[in-house]
């Protein structure tokens, strides 16, 4: 596998958990001190669009080649 | 079991840390949602960066045949966009005012590792003064809440709360009932 293609996967695999990082921390933060319904609404809403849209990301990822966009 | 799941997104007892065991909420107050719907205009525009982009683009990007990467970026930009429209969604709803039958707690999440709590018991509050700024203020029924303390510098404000009358009367009744020791009935 060439050089970039690993730095592309490094890069794209460690964005996604700083993405995931986030994500827990904001979940934390809703379910530890929300009051009230509103909280526990909003964190189920945003856990269910971010497993959806990384489920889609991935998907997106597998496709890409890499050596095409290195060829241009 | 799954009811009972399903049903914290139906109803809430309210409750908070450091809650005590006789003490009831009397009001939950956040910010009005007009100043959450206003930054998420700006993000409803955010999401159409990718779909104005590609169409621009298309030529370009069928020439190259670079679709699959166009795509990729483009669900990268709106996991960042959906990131960033729960974390101000977060701040907004992490940003309370509790009333309860004993005091007010006002916290103020200033962001995710910032967090400012005030406390003032019932006992202490001399002075409630309310402020309606502007048309849209006005119209919509949101504006601030002042509350003056016994100590003479000590002011809690609380901002573009809903209906901050009815906020300035259900801590009137709330200090006259500590006052007299007369039960307070919130209408």
């Amino acid at each position: 596998m060439p050089l970039l293609e690993i730095i592309f996967n490094v890069l794209v695999i460690g964005l996604l958990f700083v993405y995931w990082a986030v994500a827990f921390i904001i979940l934390y933060h809703l379910t530890r001190f929300g009051v009230g319904v509103q909280p526990k609404r909003f964190a189920a809403i945003f856990m269910l669009g971010s497993i959806i849209l990384f489920t889609v990301t991935i998907i997106l990822f597998m496709k890409i080649d890499i050596n095409l966009l290195i060829s241009q | 079991m799954i009811r009972s799941l399903l049903s914290i997104f139906r109803e809430s007892t309210n409750s908070f840390e450091g809650q005590k065991d006789d003490e009831n909420i009397v009001l939950l107050l956040r910010r009005h949602p007009f100043t959450i719907y206003i930054r998420i205009g700006f993000y409803v525009l955010a999401f159409l960066v990718p779909i104005v982009a590609g169409v621009m683009f298309y030529s370009y990007l069928s020439v190259h045949n670079w679709f699959d990467t166009f795509f990729f970026v483009s669900s990268i930009w709106y996991l960042g966009l959906w990131l960033a429209v729960f974390h101000s969604l977060t701040l907004y709803t992490l940003n309370t005012v509790l009333i309860t039958d004993r005091r007010i707690i006002d916290s103020d999440q200033h962001g995710l590792f910032n967090r400012e709590t005030s406390e003032l018991h019932s006992n202490r509050i001399q002075d409630v003064s309310t402020h309606t700024n502007g048309m849209i203020e006005t119209f919509l029924q949101f504006g601030d809440v002042t509350v003056q303390t016994a100590a003479s510098e000590k002011q809690f404000v609380f901002h573009q709360v809903p209906r901050p009358d009815k906020v300035k009367d259900v801590i009137m009744q709330m200090t006259a009932s500590k006052h007299t020791g007369v039960k307070a009935v919130v209408q």
